[in-house]
């Protein structure tokens, strides 16, 4: 084994983190290249310092990039530049300046077809790719309305209005919740959330600190719906939504906007 | 709500990527639906260039695509992984040095036992985190804040700040011992 066991379990934290500085962290790497418990020790720093990234604030990536990435891998596949390209490397092996004068226009005649058919070929890649992506969204909806169905048909399922609460801006919500299966869909039109804000929907239950269900997702008044996985077997006094800091607390601080009590 | 196709929201991220051995371009698509908004998240805040964030995003799901096989799901966390992967790359980018080559896929170890795998949990976590971080002492946040997001290492911390070196050591230190209490790993 090479060199001493860091003498402070930290020290693994500090190292995922990044701030020692050049000999301690090479004193570190050393040590963990021929160590298993304290590499085991590292993975587990690593982990609990990458979770910090989730401090930074919520930013969807534009749907440009899953499409330039899904071209991507569609350009490495074999295409017409790889066999072009192969084919322009090999050696004439002495063939004499009149077999150029007839194979040059072959080839480009060639290559010019080959690459009609790959243009062509990659136009039905893309129909197929965008009727099968429909597909499975209507795949994965009616998968959803299935869940909806089976919840609302459910005997102990229940359904509760939340009204909006005075001074507040003009909603609507509905909350369906089962609470044999944890299982709750949120269905509702809001305003959009001030800056640095969102909307937190809670199950207040008969007994014990409010459980947050999660961050709502505004459209501009627009209705959406959600469904969320709680925790089985709470029993729900009432469920209210209020406004909190960017990305959700822990527990409520913000105003009530919309409320609505369990009958 | 992701796009996210419901069958892959069932799988596990070793079966998305044992598919993605096997040259399935969905599942590396319901990967990207899956992780791109966390990673994209941390890239932003630590480049603070939408455009520099992005080509990094799609480079590390294409070192994905690229180097799967080497994966080894048993070994660690794929959300770990990228996760280390996309800060390592953005504080390579900020501090202007070469980009890594993507072999850090396979190179490093990252245990998380916190199921990422479902918007819900990602959720829950970022409430966690946030609140973990809010309970620490104003100076010991922005040491970390400084270390985690800009790369900086205690002498460099203390270089900016104008503190003596000991003291961010020591603020380090006890926020990293704070952390490891409260955060639920």
């Amino acid at each position: 084994m090479s060199g001493q066991h860091p003498t402070r379990p930290e020290d693994f934290d500090l190292f995922a983190l990044g701030a020692l500085d050049a000999d301690e962290k090479q004193a570190i790497e050393t040590h963990v290249a021929t160590c298993a418990e304290c590499a085991q020790k590292l993975a587990e720093a690593q982990g609990r310092m990458a979770i910090l990234a989730f401090a930074a604030p919520r930013v969807e990536p534009s749907s440009g990039v899953k499409e330039q990435l899904m071209r991507q891998l569609h350009a490495t596949a074999e295409g017409p530049g790889g066999s072009l390209a192969r084919k322009q490397r090999e050696p004439a092996n002495g063939t004499s300046s009149r077999w150029w004068a007839v194979l040059v226009p072959i080839a480009s005649a060639f290559a010019l077809a080959t690459i009609l058919l790959w243009l062509h070929n990659e136009q039905l890649t893309r129909q197929l790719t965008d009727l099968r992506e429909t597909v499975q969204q209507q795949e994965q909806q009616l998968e959803e309305s299935r869940h909806m169905v089976e919840l609302m048909a459910a005997r102990d399922t229940q359904v509760v209005s939340l009204a909006v609460q005075k001074g507040q801006p003009e909603g609507a919500a509905r909350v369906v919740y089962n609470q044999r299966e944890g299982m709750m869909m949120y269905d509702g039109a809001l305003p959009p959330a001030p800056p640095n804000k969102s909307y937190q929907l809670w199950l207040v239950p008969m007994k014990g600190a409010p459980i947050s269900a999660g961050v709502l997702i505004t459209t501009n008044g627009t209705p959406s719906h959600m469904m969320m996985k709680l925790p089985e077997g709470v029993a729900a006094k009432a469920f209210a939504i209020t406004l909190e800091p960017a990305g959700g607390m822990p527990q409520p601080t913000g105003p009530m906007v919309l409320v609505g009590p369990v009958s | 709500m992701t796009g996210e196709k419901q069958a892959d929201l069932k799988s596990s991220d070793a079966m998305l990527v044992a598919r993605i051995v096997e040259r399935d371009e969905s599942a590396l698509a319901a990967l990207y639906d899956r992780y791109a908004g966390m990673l994209s998240s941390v890239l932003n805040r630590i480049l603070r260039d939408t455009q520099a964030a992005e080509e990094i995003l799609q480079d590390i799901f294409y070192q994905l695509w690229r180097t799967a096989p080497q994966f080894d799901a048993t070994r660690g966390s794929l959300p770990g992984w990228l996760l280390v992967i996309a800060r390592n790359r953005a504080i390579s980018r900020l501090r202007r040095h070469n980009p890594a080559s993507g072999d850090e896929l396979v190179e490093n170890t990252v245990v998380v036992p916190t199921n990422l795998e479902n918007a819900i949990a990602q959720d829950q976590l970022i409430v966690r985190v946030k609140h973990a971080l809010e309970s620490l002492p104003q100076e010991q946040r922005a040491a970390i804040e400084l270390a985690y997001f800009e790369g900086l290492t205690h002498s460099e911390i203390a270089l900016r700040t104008g503190d003596p070196l000991g003291t961010v050591k020591t603020r380090l230190r006890s926020a990293v011992e704070t952390l490891k209490r409260n955060l639920p790993i």
